[in-house]
């Protein structure tokens, strides 16, 4: 087994920290699958054995490496699964920012490590230093592979344009004060609401005017549970309800530069994030709705 | 009155809710908090135990339209924690319009509001309301006023935060003589003690005819803090009875004013 490539864009480089930023606010443990034309990071719920995983990420890598060299175990298992603790490669990866080059490699040392050598610019002179880290990490044996394949979701009702994630995320960390759950609503005519409710309060934030991407509906509401609004075509409406402090958490996003957010809800059981970056970075996150 | 808002028993709205929010959460330290739309403005009372009460003032003035049937009561209590994150809903960072109203008795307080440099977007919120207890009444009319500062709230601010805070009692003596104020406190170990002399820069205005000491709970006295934090100016009143009055003066871009009061109870004499 044998992996090495070097990123010298800054742009790429700052991109792939903040990813990885996110990935550890979000879990300790993540797997780095690298292969062939792709990177992923694969988040799975924290505690609870193999399961779908809460985040897909998917870079490409010819984007952001300049080298990229490859050598898995033979020619049927061509990809390498690597397992290892996010803050660690966070931590790791802050001086990227300013930095001139990353290489990574896969490395024996007392343990497998993934070695990152930084070359940072120095302030007063033409010299650089080099700083290099080595993060422990475990080969995910072929037989655990299963356990990391992208999640396969049911075809989602809607599909809609977010608003700005800062905006977003303001508005969804005033609403967790208030509130442990809350309610993602999005209708074929481009409306977006977000809704808690309590004892206390209701609230709820509409945006208009945002674009829908695709829209598999009608969707069929039984009509116990569903408030009739006027002047509003429930079949074209979908909603999910979900865990506020997690929707906050995959909001933290908004540091990525992204070109395109979208929002899409399997009607009640749910909600899937995907973030897409200039670099073609694309980050999916699954949370999943709340059933009473 | 228009058919449209004479059906409520308050609307009101303001171009931004930023400065009502703050002032809000300058008198935040119970849960709870009656609300009150007078003719005059709008007044959200907070009380804790029968020691503190603090209000705050909002005139009518702030408002670009304000509206109160005038032969009903409009009060009722209201979470005033919910009420300020509904107000903070897009964030501190956002001015936003503010509409407000209430229907009648029993029914939530409803507000609308919209950011003020994003058009797609809007919040509305029904936050519940419940039948108000009255309010104490502090202020008794037979006590006459025996001594009245004007004080920078900044500055006082910094004297207060100086106080050590493990302190129970916040001795206030003022007098007609040098040093005319000073203020001690006694914890478990220590007493300390600030003269401010009516000279002092933060000290804008002094009377008092004849010396008097009061005691209160520094605890209390703290319960200011915020919104010392975020006033120009703080007139504070005590009378006979040792009732400590405190107003402050909100600071604020434009010419309208904001207030809030604190009215403090005395340590009893052992």
């Amino acid at each position: 087994m044998k992996f090495r490539a070097v990123m010298i864009d800054a742009g790429p480089m700052r991109e792939f920290s903040n990813v990885v930023t996110i990935i550890s606010k979000l879990s300790k443990e993540c797997v780095l699958r690298l292969s062939d034309d792709l990177i992923y990071f694969i988040v799975s719920e924290e505690n609870s054995g193999p399961s779908p995983p809460i985040l897909w990420c998917e870079i490409p890598q010819a984007m952001i490496c300049s080298e990229y060299q490859l050598i898995g175990l033979d020619e049927e298992h061509k990809d390498i699964y690597l397992a290892l603790n996010s803050g660690n490669l966070a931590r790791s990866l802050v001086t990227l920012k300013t930095a001139k080059s990353l290489k990574m490699k896969l490395t024996k040392k007392q343990c497998p490590c993934l070695t990152l050598e930084i070359e940072s610019p120095c302030t007063v002179s033409q010299q650089t230093r080099q700083v290099t880290h080595d993060i422990p990490v475990t080969v995910v044996p072929r037989k655990l592979w299963s356990d990391f394949h992208e999640p396969r979701v049911p075809d989602p009702d809607i599909s809609i344009e977010l608003p700005p994630l800062k905006q977003l995320r303001t508005t969804i960390d005033r609403m967790k004060t208030m509130a442990s759950e809350v309610v993602i609503r999005a209708s074929a005519e481009g409306r977006l609401t977000l809704q808690i409710k309590t004892d206390m309060a209701k609230v709820s934030t509409r945006f208009k005017g945002l674009r829908v991407e695709a829209f598999g509906g009608p969707i069929e509401h039984s009509d116990s549970e569903t408030e009739t609004q006027i002047n509003e075509d429930m079949s074209r409406v979908c909603y999910c309800r979900v865990d506020a402090k997690k929707l906050s958490m995959f909001l933290s996003a908004e540091q990525i530069s992204t070109n395109s957010t979208v929002c899409s809800i399997v009607h009640k059981k749910l909600v899937i994030l995907c973030l897409q970056t200039d670099e073609n970075i694309k980050l999916q996150c699954f949370i999943s709705g709340i059933v009473y | 009155m228009d058919e449209g808002t004479s059906q409520y028993y308050f609307t009101a709205s303001m171009d931004s809710g930023k400065t009502l929010c703050s002032l809000l959460k300058a008198i935040q330290f119970q849960e709870t908090a009656v609300f009150c739309a007078l003719p005059e403005g709008l007044k959200l009372t907070v009380e804790e135990g029968k020691c503190v009460q603090a209000s705050a003032y909002v005139p009518s003035d702030n408002f670009t339209e304000y509206h109160v049937r005038d032969d009903v009561d409009v009060m009722f209590k209201i979470s005033i924690a919910v009420l300020a994150e509904c107000l903070n809903i897009f964030g501190s960072g956002e001015e936003s319009s503010l509409k407000m109203y209430y229907r009648g008795e029993g029914s939530p307080l409803l507000l609308v509001l919209q950011p003020q440099s994003v058009n797609n977007v809007m919040t509305d919120c029904e936050i519940a309301t419940q039948t108000a207890d009255s309010v104490l009444e502090l202020r008794d009319e037979d006590a006459e006023e025996v001594a009245k500062l004007v004080l920078k709230a900044p500055a006082f601010l910094g004297l207060l935060a100086d106080l050590e805070r493990s302190c129970e009692v916040f001795e206030l003596n003022l007098s007609p003589e040098h040093p005319n104020v000073s203020i001690v406190t006694y914890g478990m170990q220590d007493r300390s003690c600030i003269d401010m002399p009516k000279s002092s820069d933060m000290v804008q205005s002094f009377s008092c005819e004849s010396p008097v000491t009061l005691r209160y709970q520094l605890q209390h006295i703290r319960t200011i803090m915020k919104a010392l934090a975020i006033s120009t100016k703080v007139v504070l009143r005590c009378s006979s009875n040792g009732l400590m009055l405190l107003q402050l003066k909100l600071e604020k871009e434009d010419q309208r004013q904001m207030f809030s009061e604190f009215y403090i109870v005395p340590l009893l004499d052992d």
